[in-house]
């Protein structure tokens, strides 16, 4: 039989450690009083839950008004969660969203003049818009912070807590930019049209290509062992621990964020460029919509259950992303009021 | 009245923003209001004052609301239940509120004496 204060340790641990470490104390004493009398509750149990999980989603930026932090109210903390978790939800777009446009792409690149014309090569040319924009507003949105980053790791204080998640990222990207330019050397898009019929003239083959190497893991194969068994272990072994490398970026590259202090100019010009950046996304998505509402296309065009299943990640991290921008927005208000 | 006018304005729209725990947050800014109590006796004075026993997440996820608006303030203490108290804004904010509730009240009790009747 578990005392009050064990039973009341317990349901505490359904708070983030930022909770815990403001409120934790007193929240365990009225628990601890709660459960004197009313020792068996499931409408608590349930409260308490609820409550941690609305705490979690507040701490990523994704609901509910800005934090309190241990010094008291600090809206800016929750401006960073808030693009930290915007930043993760539109690299899933983007992580998702590459796999569709690079079939795409291939497909055109084999197309007939004939079909060029066809409305899933038109979607084909907003999503590849879309993405070359967003490519450059994350580049955009990427440059101030790495000037943060890099002055602050000049500061023993500032630095130390970014030297982690620096150094996981480092490594992480490594591994994605040389595995992308291994495997990217076997883009089914090579032979095609090349410089005469590619109607992508500003997107080189290259990065079509590394793109594409980076997406291999968003297949239909792994349902299908017979395919599987079928493909050099080396290839099967880089679509295992791309995923991972990306996840693994991502993670780190929000971490630094929310490590790296932004100043509130910044958190502002993030913000805007993420309004920005969600448009965009709007745009792709519905790109995305458009060629799986009109049965794919021709050829390598043909759009298949995992698109659809792709489409509905794009827009569900669309939706993550919104909620995340509209809490920054509010608490970057409420910071400068 | 300056400050106060700009407090009211202020504090009406902040607990609007509570959508959902606004109800929560207008029966603890009510328990502040007659001084600063700690988490079990605000739970208490809500249960005796209005009949609704807040639970223990319910409560705090208000409390933690209304703290990072700026509406109440946690006071420093030496045992590990933390007392907290009203705000001047959040003073405004509870009266903006609660007069705004009143002019439903007050327009459904006269509705309700007109047409059907009831004293």
């Amino acid at each position: 039989m578990r005392t009050p204060a064990e039973r009341a340790g317990r349901l505490l641990r359904w708070y983030p450690r930022a909770w815990r470490a403001r409120y934790g104390a007193e929240f365990t004493e009225l628990l601890i009083a709660d459960i004197a009398e009313r020792p068996r509750s499931a409408a608590r149990t349930l409260d308490v839950a609820r409550g941690g999980l609305v705490a979690r989603l507040t701490g990523a930026g994704l609901a509910g008004l800005p934090l309190a932090s241990t010094e008291g109210p600090d809206p800016l903390r929750q401006v960073r969660a808030g693009i930290g978790t915007l930043s993760a939800a539109l690299a899933v777009c983007l992580a998702v969203g590459a796999a569709m446009w690079s079939q795409l792409t291939i497909a055109w690149q084999w197309t007939s003049p004939l079909d060029a014309k066809s409305p899933a090569m038109r979607a084909t040319l907003v999503m590849s818009a879309a993405m070359l924009a967003f490519l450059a507003i994350a580049a955009l949105a990427a440059l101030p912070v790495i000037y943060v980053v890099a002055r602050n790791l000049s500061r023993s204080r500032l630095g130390k807590p970014m030297l982690g998640p620096l150094l996981v990222l480092a490594v992480a990207v490594a591994v994605l930019a040389v595995g992308g330019h291994h495997f990217g050397n076997g883009w089914p898009g090579t032979g095609g049209h090349g410089e005469d019929g590619s109607l992508f003239p500003v997107i080189p083959a290259g990065l079509q290509a590394f793109v594409w190497a980076l997406s291999l893991w968003d297949s239909s194969i792994w349902v299908h062992p017979a395919w599987l068994a079928a493909l050099p272990a080396q290839e099967l072994a880089w679509m295992a621990v791309c995923p991972i490398a990306l996840a693994v970026a991502t993670v780190a590259a929000v971490t630094l964020v929310r490590r790296a202090e932004l100043p509130p100019w910044l958190l502002g010009y993030q913000t805007g460029l993420a309004r920005l950046a969600c448009a965009i996304m709007v745009i792709f998505a519905g790109g995305c919509g458009y060629w799986i509402s009109i049965g794919g296309g021709p050829g390598l065009a043909h759009s298949g259950l995992i698109d659809i299943a792709g489409t509905a990640v794009v827009a569900l991290a669309l939706g993550v992303a919104l909620e995340a921008r509209r809490t920054a927005m509010r608490a970057l208000r409420l910071a400068r009021s | 009245m300056p400050e106060r006018d700009r407090g009211q304005s202020a504090g009406g729209s902040a607990l609007a923003g509570f959508g959902r725990y606004a109800g929560p947050a207008t029966l603890i800014l009510s328990s502040l209001a007659d001084g600063a109590k700690h988490g079990y006796a605000l739970t208490k004075d809500v249960e005796e004052f209005a009949g609704v026993r807040l639970a223990p997440g319910t409560l705090y996820e208000a409390l933690a609301r209304l703290e990072s608006q700026g509406l109440i303030e946690a006071l420093e203490s030496d045992d590990r239940r933390r007392p907290y108290r009203l705000t001047a804004a959040g003073a405004a904010a509870l009266q903006a509120h609660l007069d705004a509730q009143r002019r439903v009240t007050e327009t459904g009790l006269r509705r309700l004496r007109a047409n059907w009747g009831v004293s």
